[in-house]
């Protein structure tokens, strides 16, 4: 996923001009507003986000005071509050990095969790969907009033992406009721060796372009009339965009959702390179269509997951608010921070999950003991 | 010539609007639920939630040691006065919205005349659905 693509399509999202690739006074002057004048915009700007910061903290204090949770020979009550207080703030720092890096919060939770932990595969799954899904809903509202979410695009691509999810997410059940442990440990070493691929696709940013312009457009694009246009803020003017391979961009779609509904990781770091490479979007439109796509295909994943009960909703309960915080304040806030800093960070974070998933998937699938990590 | 920002279209406000909503109605109702689970009744203990998955329980093996038998359905709509059910169902709201979000979505491209990607959004609103209303198969 290409950091840029996802750090301008933001830039759109907050109210604020923000820095550019290509507007570099706008960057300077930007750069020189005093903090406290963009978190008291942000505050201004966002009251429901202050509101509901306010209403997360003074409920995990009253939850911490008088908690009537008993301890067991596991779990203290005590620590049993830390995890639910831990998980939020450790899903706001996903959903925060995830904004900034373009890429869904399930790529980094459901790897790790996977990885690292002993819970249950599905659980993970399952919550690691409502961690790729809530940041993108809640931007969906900004991306549509500036016109970044292509109205068109999503819908059209929306259905292969949701049918795929769906049955994505009925194949994980059949699996994990069928294979049992076997099936578990294909699981982590197929996730492992795809995680690689999207730290391949964060260490060579995709290879995307600002404003791709197809050669050739192809019948069906004409025929759904794929195309639109933008405000771009770096140039101060409208960008006209033609897309084309409607086919194949369909197609790829499908085998996107079943990727995010069978792992729970929503699959975001291939979206906007399917809809800029593929399918000829410019960049800040694709990244902004992916969180939309995202939402909608997770949305429609996680009901088997719900249904069949592998969600666990006072597990998952901090992962989501912490993902609805993040997500906002990460696109408003913190779109100053070096995406190239944190694209180090999340390939270090992959690449590690992914060895780990591995091992433990060659260990888990075929039984044998691989003593490293 | 100066040129004006583009307005967004209709459906896209509709949709985008519901969605943003819906997520943060949805994040209150998790947040008043997860108080409750903490200070008052639950459908399931929390002390058993956490501790079931904590010790890599599967699935199956967590809500045969609570009620017997997977849920197979929407458990919480039946228990919305407890913590435990009250958090499902929050998430569940939030997730829900992109549902009449496509609908309504639909609506207003249908009243723009703009039949394909009206159907379009028509056919993603089912196929939410039919994940909503479990009509998938799965396991017995």
């Amino acid at each position: 996923m290409n950091l840029r693509s996802s750090e301008t399509a933001r830039s759109e999202f907050s109210k604020q001009p923000v820095p550019l690739a290509k507007d570099k006074k706008g960057e300077k002057k930007k750069r020189k507003r005093p903090r406290k004048n963009r978190l008291w915009s942000l505050v201004t700007n966002v009251p429901e986000l202050s509101i509901l910061i306010m209403l997360i903290v003074g409920g995990y204090i009253l939850m911490g005071v008088f908690s009537k949770v008993e301890s067991t020979e596991v779990l203290s009550a005590s620590s049993i509050w830390l995890i639910i207080v831990g998980s939020f703030l450790i899903s706001t720092a996903i959903a925060t990095l995830a904004v900034i890096g373009g890429i869904g919060g399930g790529v980094i939770f459901t790897p790790i969790m996977l990885g690292f932990t002993s819970l249950d595969s599905l659980v993970i799954r399952a919550t690691g969907l409502v961690v790729a899904m809530f940041s993108g809903l809640v931007s969906t509202g900004p991306f549509m009033k500036t016109k970044l979410a292509d109205i068109k695009l999503t819908f059209y691509c929306g259905v292969p992406i949701t049918v795929g999810a769906l049955v994505g997410s009925v194949s994980a059940i059949y699996l994990h009721e069928g294979l049992g442990d076997f099936g578990d440990g294909l699981v982590r070493l197929s996730l492992g060796i795809l995680m690689l691929v999207v730290a391949w696709f964060l260490f060579t940013g995709g290879g995307k372009t600002e404003y791709p312009e197809p050669e050739r457009i192809d019948r069906l694009s004409v025929l759904l009339g794929l195309n639109g246009f933008y405000w771009e803020e770096s140039l101060g003017k409208v960008v006209h965009y033609q897309l084309t391979r409607a086919l194949i961009g369909g197609i790829v779609f499908i085998a996107l959702g079943f990727i995010g509904g069978f792992f729970g990781l929503g699959g975001g770091a291939f979206l906007t390179a399917t809809l800029n490479l593929i399918m000829m979007a410019p960049v800040k439109i694709a990244a902004a269509c992916s969180g939309v796509l995202l939402a909608i295909s997770n949305a429609t994943a996680i009901w088997t997951y719900i249904t069949y009960g592998a969600m666990i909703a006072i597990f998952a309960a901090p992962w989501m608010l912490g993902q609805v915080v993040g997500g906002i304040l990460g696109a408003h806030l913190l779109i100053r921070i070096r995406a190239g800093f944190v694209r180090k960070i999340l390939i270090i974070i992959l690449l590690v999950s992914s060895i780990k998933l591995i091992i433990r998937g060659v260990e888990e699938a075929f039984g044998i003991n691989i003593p490293i990590l | 010539m100066k040129e004006d920002r583009p307005k967004p279209p209709l459906a896209g406000l509709i949709y985008g609007e519901i969605v943003y909503w819906g997520v943060l109605t949805g994040s209150l109702i998790v947040i008043v639920g997860s108080v409750l689970a903490f200070l008052g009744d639950n459908f399931v203990p929390v002390s058993y939630w956490m501790t079931s998955i904590w010790k890599g329980e599967t699935v199956l093996q967590t809500w045969e040691g609570a009620t017997g038998a997977l849920p197979n359905g929407h458990w919480y709509l039946s228990h919305l006065t407890t913590g435990d059910g009250l958090s499902a169902f929050g998430i569940s709201f939030g997730v829900f919205s992109v549902a009449p979000a496509l609908f309504l979505s639909a609506a207003a491209l249908f009243r723009e005349k703009e039949w394909l990607y009206g159907s379009l959004a028509m056919v993603g609103g089912i196929v939410v659905m039919i994940g909503v209303l479990g009509l998938a198969l799965m396991p017995k």
